[in-house]
């Protein structure tokens, strides 16, 4: 099969959707001529034009706030923000409307917009363009919430939430933008709010997305001689698909989560609770979670790659619950 | 009650009047029957009435056609609710947490919306309206579809941010919108002179470049007229307007505010000066528009309209409490059960 990476994966998303429905059009800063900040709007404004390829003036508060009266007005708005960490910037208009408006209308409103981001660390980028932010947008009801791991994800996942009635907020991962996989030449979409067992083993499940899954397929491949390693990508955070997470454990009876978001508070810990309280008979250990250790991300590489939770983490945390 | 002279109202048809009155009446009218309740305890959580704004909600509500959409903002929603033709019954349900409400009581008095009459629900949250104003205008006009957006806010909700990030957005995409502050003079307590010290809250569309009125929104004829002209610039691809519509807040920000920031002489001034209703009810009986008979004929029919609307209210069943779980998110969600495809 044909390899693409995630940059041209992205694209090819927008692409396809954007020729075909003609309610569909992309904002946000610099996707025109320049092209997206990753190249993953280059030469789109040249093929659908500077009405449904726009720029936007810089705030984010306009790129996604317009995108929901766009949205209920009968539109499909993909709106970008350039970096995930600028959801905050926008926190109102994600917490407070977004998720909101379509729910105290009683279902009257229908909000079909999908923002899409890079999201995580890895790149060098100070602790206000580095972040993950699915757990604290996760937590928002009426949000549907994205994280891409790989080329064949992004492009399935984005062309889902393109189509889906709900806000979605579709993250891929920029330290994963060069990343290659295989991408079928032939359309083709993913299902939203299914996890997937990308990698099938007996002993137990790690549940990982995006640059700590890659992670975790190291760990797994290091560890492969004395432990067989299940490897769950839950795919949509919100709303989460714990039965799949579930049926890994009721097979395997451990579980270690890894997320690249904030331990405290967060992803893993839920997604740890959740098993304990539908699973806890099936558990022959305590679940173990992994994260960044509650501390904002810093710039030097050294200390980046200490707050980034690195393969060797994963496998200690892996071995532990033997 | 249509006259066949019109001498006091020069620019402006009978019928028009005629549904400005109407319109005015109708907000004072319900507003009063909301109080009532309110008192009685019947209506939840709290209400912000609309005393003193009837007329700048009705100038807008009959300048508008029925396709265009009304983004509601400020905190004098029910007048606006009334102006986009939502039925008493409905607003009035919704006010009561009941299940006949338009949102089924999952909005209340601050967030009624009803997409088929082209009302987009308040930002409770003031001044969060406008940037989905601006994104409802812009589907209308990539759609074409010849509608213009009109969205509303306070005079506090401009010191906001995201107010002025809208403005911007609508000045950089010509959109078919027209932004209204309807300045009150208070937000909450806080004076708009203390807040801002600027002559005309309008004065912020100036660098932008968009055109930008300031008039006297207890005058429902001058709303009416000015709007109407923005509308008719928004749908002929002018762009935005921005209106400051300055109106008097006869009662406080909400019911049960006492008001200390206010003396009681200033409070009472305005009431006899500047309440629009009364001044409209003697402009139009003088003008011989309508007899003083037929306007309390008026008054009479809509407050059995209000009457009817509390007993719907009162008469309706609660929700089901299982229907707080529902309007969450539209499931299945996109593939969900299908399969990678």
């Amino acid at each position: 099969m044909r390899e693409l990476n995630q940059v041209q994966a992205i694209r090819e998303a927008l692409d396809e959707e954007l020729e075909r429905d003609e309610t569909v059009y992309l904002s946000g800063e610099d996707v025109g001529t320049f092209g997206g900040n990753f190249g993953e709007t280059q030469g789109l404004v040249d093929k659908y034009g500077t009405e449904r390829v726009r720029d936007t003036p810089l705030s984010e508060i306009g790129i996604v706030g317009h995108a929901l009266g766009a949205s209920i007005g009968g539109l499909r708005p993909v709106a970008e923000l350039q970096f995930a960490d600028f959801a905050a910037t926008a926190g109102e208009e994600f917490i407070n409307q977004i998720a909101k408006m379509p729910y105290i209308s009683g279902g009257r409103l229908k909000a079909p917009m999908t923002v899409l981001a890079p999201s995580g660390a890895g790149i060098r980028a100070g602790a206000q363009h580095s972040q993950s932010v699915h757990a604290w947008t996760g937590h928002q009801p009426g949000l549907v919430v994205v994280a891409a791991t790989t080329p064949y994800d992004a492009k399935g996942l984005l062309k889902s939430a393109i189509r889906d009635d709900n806000p979605v907020f579709v993250l891929a991962h920029k330290k994963l933008m060069g990343f290659k996989g295989e991408v079928p030449e032939e359309p083709y979409t993913l299902p939203l709010g299914e996890a997937v067992v990308e990698r099938e083993g007996e002993d137990v499940t790690v549940v990982a997305t995006q640059r700590l899954y890659h992670r975790s397929v190291e760990a797994a491949e290091e560890l492969a001689e004395d432990v067989s390693v299940e490897i769950v990508n839950p795919r949509t955070f919100s709303p989460l698909d714990v039965e799949t997470i579930a049926e890994s454990v009721r097979k395997t009876g451990r579980l270690v989560v890894v997320d690249e978001t904030p331990l405290r508070y967060g992803t893993q810990g839920y997604i740890a609770s959740r098993i304990a309280d539908e699973e806890f008979f099936s558990l022959d250990a305590p679940p173990r979670t992994v994260g960044v250790e509650d501390t904002p991300i810093p710039f030097s590489p050294t200390l980046e790659d200490e707050v980034i939770p690195s393969t060797s983490k994963i496998v200690d945390a892996i071995e532990s619950v033997f | 009650m249509v006259s066949d002279t019109n001498p006091h109202f020069e620019d402006v048809d009978a019928e028009t009047v005629d549904e400005l009155l109407e319109q005015m009446v109708r907000i004072r009218r319900f507003e009063e029957g909301v109080l009532d309740e309110f008192s009685e305890g019947s209506v939840p959580g709290f209400v912000h009435l609309c005393h003193g704004h009837e007329a700048s909600h009705a100038g807008m509500g009959v300048a508008m056609q029925p396709d265009d959409w009304l983004a509601v903002g400020g905190s004098r929603l029910h007048g606006q609710y009334i102006v986009k033709g939502v039925p008493f019954d409905e607003i009035m349900a919704e006010l009561f947490g009941k299940a006949t409400g338009p949102n089924g009581g999952k909005g209340g008095s601050m967030h009624l919306a009803d997409v088929d009459r082209h009302l987009y629900g308040h930002a409770a949250t003031i001044g969060s309206g406008q940037n989905p104003a601006a994104g409802l205008a812009l589907a209308q006009q990539m759609r074409e579809t010849g509608n213009v957006v009109l969205s509303t806010i306070g005079d506090g909700g401009t010191s906001r941010g995201s107010f002025h990030t809208a403005l911007v957005f609508a000045a950089a995409w010509n959109l078919p919108v027209v932004y209204i502050i309807e300045n009150n003079g208070f937000a909450i307590s806080y004076s708009t002179q203390q807040q801002v010290g600027i002559d005309s809250l309008a004065d912020y569309g100036k660098p932008l470049n968009i055109p930008s009125y300031s008039i006297d929104g207890s005058d429902p004829v001058a709303v009416y007229e000015t709007i109407s002209e923005a509308i008719t610039r928004a749908r002929e691809g002018g762009g935005p307007t921005l209106v400051e519509s300055r109106v008097t807040r006869l009662r406080g920000h909400f019911e049960g505010d006492k008001q200390a920031y206010r003396t009681e002489e200033e409070a009472r001034e305005s009431n006899a000066e500047r309440d629009p209703v009364t001044n409209f009810q003697e402009r139009v009986i003088e003008a011989g528009h309508i007899t003083a008979e037929a306007y309390d004929a008026l008054v009479d029919e809509i407050d059995d309209e209000v009457g009817a609307a509390i007993q719907f209210a009162k008469d309706s069943p609660d929700p089901a409490p299982s229907t707080a779980y529902e309007d969450v998110l539209r499931l299945p969600l996109y593939g969900q059960g299908e399969g990678d495809a």
